[in-house]
């Protein structure tokens, strides 16, 4: 069985302008020990899936209504609140993008760890202290026991988010959803942060879904990539399928925007951008989304009035696109010039 | 955000005090909470920190003059500072050795009932603070934090609620309860007088809630209470002590207000509006009876004042360094 099965996931947001339709049928299973990675621009939906995940999305406005989440065959959205809340921290945990605000300014960093694993485990003071200093050695923090009663103010960014990756890790989950872990810090730092999480995946057998919107991120650490779009996975492959023979025309555009260290003409030019916006989410095409953006469509095609479903192009790759690249290559071929 | 000159000042103050020179070669780095920088802005505010002292001082004149003459020995001169004891022959005199602040129509000498009229103004005060305290604590943070519609239900509520008018109010609750003490004042004063506490705090619990570690908190399994306990209302001290220094000035006067009208407290026991209210009889022939008691409340109450303001600078989020 494997260890979280999202199926036909459907996340909308009530808002005073319409149904805003955030997370629109996501589907994806992760098995035990692996990384998934999830990538999209910003407001694809990234964010909402793993909030829906966690059952943390806001409510109002936002609601699930539809789809199941089974993580170990439990469907975690029929779970109550009070139910949820045992799993939250002990089964999965979820570390947030910026690390300068998700620690609470008033509380020694010893006191925000050693709450997570009395609220869990409900050890006592002194035994809970000395988890949180094997924790905070860990993910290699210096003069672990010092630091206990330090506030996060004298932590830097790279730091916190290690602090918050040792709350996360606390109660040995078995998934870690890190959203964005990277982006709020230096290159350098990043780097780090993303080894770690790679060494402590190994360490505790977990399986992680790691959302980014950075190519080179996923590259790095995910097993299996997932694209997704206005709400939408529009590809979903291994990591080397993906970035060796990317299908999607999206996904080819956001490899062609990520910025090249050489090459003929890089110096002067510009990075290249994918023309156009992401739908409203409110009233999405019918067709497929990316259609108003994609360099293949036509007028003639199908996809300009039907939905392209997700389908297997070879074993292992899902694409949602009347257009994958594969196929358009062969098209290309019987053309007579 | 628009730098007033009152930033740069806090902002140059901070830097230049010892949180500046913490990072000296060699030395260990110290610590620096936001209390001690709170403290270094504070101290730095000339007007609050005259009045911090002088509040002190007030407080200890209050709560040690009287205890005097039970110490034999000692201020032989001042052997009958007592605040009950009346003693006709010597009554109504100026000032002079015996009575610094001379004695009313009674014989009591002023000095010593003067503080123990502060010690009713400052009880009652400080009371009936703590309990607008708690219930604006409770009313604000279930609201802000429940949200929604119980949050506007208990905030229609409250605008009700401040239509009433406080003083009159506090008179009718006088009234039905029946009896005035300390105790009855106090809640007389509190009861008409903690909607805006329950406001500031809502607000700053709805702003709070928004914050990532409540969202980080969550994602670890953190049941209701534990947040608002543990992670919100913590954050809203700075502003809860700003409110406790604005709200008591308001209370010493609604107290000293239902004294000098006869609705407060009574001899033989005193409190300054009491007071104010018996000197107000003779004061082309003794001014000095009516003086005493209503400086000693504008005293009070002018530093409780300037030590809120003092303190709103130290603590406000918006002067505050990051």
């Amino acid at each position: 069985m494997a260890l979280l099965e999202v199926r036909d996931l459907q996340t909308h947001f009530f808002t005073r302008e319409g149904v805003v339709k955030a997370v629109d049928g996501v589907s994806f299973t992760l098995e035990k020990g692996k990384t998934l990675g999830i990538v999209g621009e910003s407001g694809c939906g990234k964010s909402v899936t793993a909030l829906s995940i966690m059952g943390l999305i806001p409510k109002p406005p936002a609601k699930i209504v539809g789809g199941e989440v089974l993580f170990e065959g439990r469907d975690l959205t029929k779970l109550s609140e009070r139910q949820l809340e045992d799993v939250r921290g002990k089964e999965i945990a979820m570390i947030f993008q910026d690390p300068m605000t998700s620690l609470n300014p008033t509380l020694k960093i010893g006191t925000q760890i050693t709450e997570v694993i009395r609220r869990h485990y409900g050890v006592g003071k002194d035994e809970a202290r000395k988890r949180a200093v094997g924790l905070l050695d860990e993910v290699h923090i210096p003069n672990a026991a010092g630091r206990l009663d330090d506030y996060p103010h004298r932590f830097s960014g790279g730091m916190r988010q290690r602090v918050m990756i040792a709350i996360a890790l606390s109660c040995n989950p078995k998934l870690l959803i890190a959203d964005e872990p990277t982006t709020a810090l230096d290159v350098t730092v990043q780097a780090q942060v993303l080894d770690l999480l790679d060494e402590l995946r190994h360490s505790h057998d977990m399986s992680m879904i790691i959302i980014t919107h950075d190519m080179g991120v996923v590259a790095e650490a995910a097993d299996d990539i997932i694209v997704m779009y206005a709400g939408q996975f529009v590809e979903q492959a291994t990591t080397l399928d993906l970035f060796d023979h990317p299908e999607h025309p999206y996904t080819e555009a956001l490899l062609g925007a990520l910025p090249q260290i050489e090459g003929e003409g890089i110096r002067e030019g510009r990075l290249t951008a994918i023309p156009g916006r992401p739908p409203d989410l409110i009233d999405p095409p019918v067709a497929c989304r990316f259609g108003p953006r994609c360099p293949y469509a036509n007028r003639k095609d199908s996809c300009t009035t039907t939905m392209p479903e997700l389908r297997e192009i070879r074993p292992g790759h899902l694409v949602r696109s009347a257009h994958p690249t594969s196929e358009r290559a062969e098209v290309r071929e019987e053309v007579p010039v | 955000m628009a730098v007033s000159p009152k930033d740069t000042r806090v902002r140059a103050a901070t830097l230049a005090g010892p949180v500046g020179q913490a990072g000296t070669a060699g030395e260990a780095l110290r610590q620096a909470s936001l209390w001690r920088d709170a403290w270094y802005r504070y101290v730095r505010n000339k007007g609050a920190v005259i009045a911090g002292v002088v509040f002190v001082l007030l407080v200890l004149y209050c709560y040690l003059i009287p205890g005097f003459w039970k110490i034999p020995g000692i201020w032989t001169s001042l052997a009958d500072i007592d605040p009950y004891a009346v003693e006709f022959a010597d009554a109504r005199q100026g000032m002079s050795l015996a009575h610094p602040l001379g004695t009313d129509r009674f014989g009591r000498d002023m000095l010593a009932r003067t503080a123990l009229g502060g010690q009713v103004s400052i009880q009652i005060g400080f009371a009936a603070t703590l309990v607008i305290l708690v219930i604006g604590i409770a009313y604000g943070s279930i609201s802000g934090f429940v949200g929604g519609m119980v949050d506007n239900a208990m905030m229609r509520f409250l605008d009700a609620l401040y239509g009433l008018p406080y003083l009159p109010f506090a008179i009718i609750t006088l009234a039905i309860i029946g009896t005035i003490n300390i105790w009855t004042m106090t809640i007389a004063l509190s009861i008409a007088s903690w909607f805006t506490t329950a406001r500031i705090v809502r607000g700053q619990i709805i702003s709070l809630k928004e914050n990532d570690y409540v969202r980080a908190a969550k994602a670890v399994g953190a049941r209701w209470h534990r947040i608002l306990l543990r992670h919100l209302l913590p954050n809203t001290l700075g502003v809860l002590i700003i409110a406790v220094f604005l709200e008591l000035p308001g209370v010493v006067l609604g107290e000293a207000f239902l004294s000098f009208i006869g609705l407060g407290i009574s001899p033989p026991e005193a409190s300054w509006g009491a007071m104010a209210q018996d000197g107000r009889a003779v004061y082309r022939v003794q001014p000095l009876l009516i003086v005493i008691p209503s400086v000693a409340i504008a005293m009070l109450v002018l530093c409780a004042n300037f030590i809120a303001d003092g303190m709103r600078d130290a603590l406000d989020p918006r002067t505050r360094e990051t």
